[in-house]
């Protein structure tokens, strides 16, 4: 089974997004900001991130940043899902190793849709 | 809302568009006149239907009709099948016709995710891009044609099927927080308003006509009256795409499957030889 790595500083969101991956058969890891999701990483790399940008420690871009740099890092999917939602911050985010971006709010449809668009299902 | 209600309700769409609805479908009455009634200040669909008799074909009869029918499409709806169309079909058909613009019509296209989706592919495509390819999309209810002309698109809309390149390259964030489509992508589309039932000969021919998930909509006798007005526009060797589970078998003489594309036909007779099948 493949695995998703779900980093948001929001126990709700992560509970929203955990049962909509879970039903695209996906084993559901959680964490509540950058540092907490990079140590996650080095203990096993998922093969998907559904990463949150304005997090406490250690915000998203920083984490992808610094994520893939490591050893393997460039290995999971990451798709920035942030509030953040103007031009200028999509780009960044993909100038920094994002792969997708899905802007908040989001629905299942939305989550399946992107998962698809990079090829994770 | 009484049978008689529902029943009356699904002869008017029969009679206008063709649609069938169901009495398992019923449910979708309300939830697609809604925002008529709100608008007119009617409490209820019978108080419509009431108006409606006291002026028949009315622009609010012709607003209703259209109304009932479905909307929901996305952008890159059958991936694939668009693939096949820009990566294939319509290179050979340029090859086949270098002079002349290859025509595309996406019939019943509602707010033109598909016709822009194909727009996007052209654009991405070498063989294609410079090449003139007009794009029509027609829909039988104005209110998604003016979506379509306008080519602004909301937030739950511009995240499925298009993938965040894509946007970024080919859609403006408006302030509003919507999505507008290029300049570029919106000179390649033009909208008209079109009824499947009525003849299209004022539309012209054109080498590709998309209908899908349209007529299985309808009631048989008006697909099969539908289908005919398609075919009829083809050109030699053009082909007319359906959705997966439909089908012209069966429906119309003179058709027959695409060589091509799978799941599309071409015409194998004249055009004013196609016919309506024999129940």
């Amino acid at each position: 089974m493949k695995s998703c790595l779900i980093v948001d500083d929001s126990r709700v969101v992560r509970k929203v997004a955990g049962r909509i991956v879970r039903d695209l058969s996906f084993d559901v890891i959680e964490a509540g900001d950058g540092k907490d999701a990079l140590e996650a990483c080095r203990s096993a790399m998922p093969d998907a991130i559904l990463l949150d940008w304005n997090m406490p420690v250690m915000n998203g871009l920083d984490f992808i940043r610094a994520l893939r740099r490591e050893n393997g890092g460039t290995k999971p999917v990451v798709l920035f899902c942030s509030t953040e939602n103007d031009a200028e911050h999509i780009g960044e985010a993909l100038r920094s190793g994002a792969n997708e971006y899905i802007m908040k709010p989001f629905d299942a449809d939305i989550i399946e849709s992107k998962f698809a668009e990079v090829g994770l299902i | 809302m009484d049978d008689s209600v529902i029943q009356e309700v699904a002869d008017l769409a029969l009679a206008g568009s063709g649609q069938h609805i169901p009495l398992s479908r019923s449910y979708l009455i309300e939830s697609r006149l809604a925002p008529i009634l709100r608008r007119e200040g009617f409490a209820e669909v019978s108080d419509l239907l009431a108006c409606l008799k006291a002026r028949q074909y009315s622009k609010l009869h012709a607003e209703t009709v259209a109304a009932l029918t479905a909307k929901t499409t996305q952008f890159f709806h059958d991936r694939a099948m668009l693939d096949r169309l820009t990566g294939h079909v319509l290179p050979m058909m340029a090859d086949a016709n270098p002079e002349g613009p290859l025509r595309i019509w996406c019939a019943g296209g509602a707010s033109g995710q598909e016709a822009y989706s194909i727009a996007i592919l052209l654009q991405e495509s070498e063989v294609l891009r410079d090449r003139p390819v007009e794009i029509l999309s027609t829909d039988i209810s104005e209110t998604m044609n003016e979506a379509a002309r306008t080519g602004k698109f909301g937030h739950f809309d511009v995240q499925k099927g298009l993938s965040i390149h894509r946007l970024l390259a080919h859609f403006t964030r408006l302030d509003t927080g919507e999505w507008q489509v290029s300049h570029d992508l919106a000179g390649r589309i033009g909208v008209r308003k079109h009824n499947l039932l009525d003849d299209a000969s004022g539309l012209g021919e054109f080498d590709v006509i998309l209908c899908r998930n349209v007529i299985k909509d309808m009631a048989a006798p008006a697909s099969a009256r539908g289908l005919l007005n398609l075919a009829r526009q083809l050109t030699d060797g053009g082909v007319l795409i359906l959705g997966k589970d439909e089908t012209a078998t069966g429906l119309i003489e003179g058709l027959e499957p695409s060589r091509d594309v799978r799941g599309a036909f071409t015409r194998k007779v004249a055009r004013n030889a196609l016919s309506l099948a024999a129940a």
